[in-house]
């Protein structure tokens, strides 16, 4: 077997450690160096873009909390004026109404004074107006000149019963 | 017809000696230079863009590189980081030895005991003086468990001493077998393909499965190599 043939062990074992030698001072100072620096820098890229990754989600949800923190607070105010106006609303047309009410009131007790006036003048009017019929009809049936005076006193009496 | 050994036959194609020592570069160094340029090429042009994104080559040396890393971290844990371009220069190169070796009429420089041995000789070493390096004389203990009873050390020190030193053989002979049986079984079967006519279907289909298998086992070796180193290394470390 020529592995056992001892002559060729020292040729072996001298180009093993040569070769073997140099292959590791290449792998040691140029190869692997190379390799762990573009694993460290995918590494490193990965984590940071994570990281700016979870900044931006982290603005994101400040934003939207801002946002929301808004929205509520718009609300509020609209509610509050809603409920202002609604109130100022309220007032006014509680004033009108109890405005609008006094002038009718006012009204109606006018015209309640002006009934009260015309009917005065009216019953006076008749009474007049009966107490010349009756001096006239007194004359023409009795022939008896009857004063102006008498005659509104009987027909106030007869009125007045 | 060939024999089936002569595929491992070292041949000289150059001629060298120092101080009496034969040094000549044969084919085995050829093929240890062919997987360590190739090796380099893959780890250096793979990764010559360093995109951050990467395509399929730099993907695969990624891959490797990842790979090896874990078993050390695994294994070891993060104290073995200083021996990562160690682990991993063992690994590519008996991993790119093992399967140069799977071309027709290549040379399969991990199949020598001669390789196997020395490399694990020098892990060997290299553990053991890390071992003391780390532990001082406390590194004796590992022949001895702690919370073994005093009385099995009769027992115990002789069975550990023999297991420590046969880490070297078990980590050379497992590959160089490994390697060297494939081979002659490939070789031996395809033998019979041109020798029993139209019956040698059945062996060449016989030879397809166990190249194959080979590719696996190629593969296999050169991980159990090196995980092995990693235990050894996480023994020297962390003392059992």
């Amino acid at each position: 077997m020529p592995q056992f043939d001892i002559s060729t062990f020292s040729e072996q074992i001298f180009w093993l450690f040569v070769v073997f030698g140099i292959l590791y001072m290449l792998m040691a100072r140029v190869a692997l160096p190379k390799v762990g620096e573009v694993l460290e820098r995918r590494h490193k890229t990965i984590e940071d873009n994570l990281g700016k990754a979870r900044a931006l989600k982290d603005d994101t949800d400040a934003a939207i909390a801002k946002y929301e923190a808004a929205l509520a607070e718009a609300r509020s105010a609209a509610q509050e004026d809603i409920r202002v106006a609604s109130e100022k609303a309220a007032a006014e047309q509680a004033a009108k109404t109890e405005a609008v009410a006094k002038k009718l009131s006012k009204k109606t007790s006018d015209a309640e004074k002006s009934i009260a006036e015309a009917k005065l003048q009216a019953m006076t009017g008749v009474a007049d107006a009966a107490a010349d019929l009756a001096r006239e009809a007194t004359e023409k049936l009795i022939g008896v000149k009857v004063q102006p005076k008498t005659a509104e006193k009987a027909v106030s009496v007869i009125v007045g019963e | 017809m060939a024999g089936p050994l002569e595929q491992f036959e070292i041949r000289p194609l150059a001629e060298l000696s120092v101080g009496g020592v034969d040094i000549s570069f044969t084919n085995s160094a050829l093929w240890m230079v062919i997987a360590a340029v190739l090796v380099t090429g893959f780890m250096t042009l793979s990764m010559r863009r360093g995109a951050l994104v990467p395509d399929r080559w730099q993907g695969s040396a990624e891959v490797m590189y990842e790979f090896v890393a874990n078993m050390l971290k695994d294994n070891v844990g993060t104290a073995g980081r200083k021996y990562f371009p160690f682990v991993f220069t063992l690994f590519m190169f008996v991993l790119f030895g093992n399967l140069l070796g799977m071309i027709p009429h290549s040379f399969t420089f991990t199949s020598h005991i001669a390789v196997t041995f020395a490399m694990a000789l020098v892990i060997f070493i290299g553990v053991t003086i890390i071992g003391f390096m780390r532990h001082g004389t406390h590194y004796f203990r590992m022949f001895f468990p702690v919370g073994a009873p005093i009385a099995t050390a009769f027992i115990l020190i002789p069975i550990e001493i023999i297991s420590y030193f046969s880490r070297p053989f078990s980590l050379a002979i497992r590959l160089f077998a490994n390697m060297t049986v494939g081979h002659i079984m490939l070789k031996v079967i395809g033998g019979f393909v041109g020798l029993i006519g139209i019956f040698g279907v059945l062996p060449f289909a016989l030879l397809t499965g166990i190249t194959v298998l080979e590719f696996g086992i190629a593969a296999l070796q050169a991980y159990v190599y090196t995980i092995l180193t990693c235990i050894y290394l996480h023994d020297a470390i962390h003392m059992h």
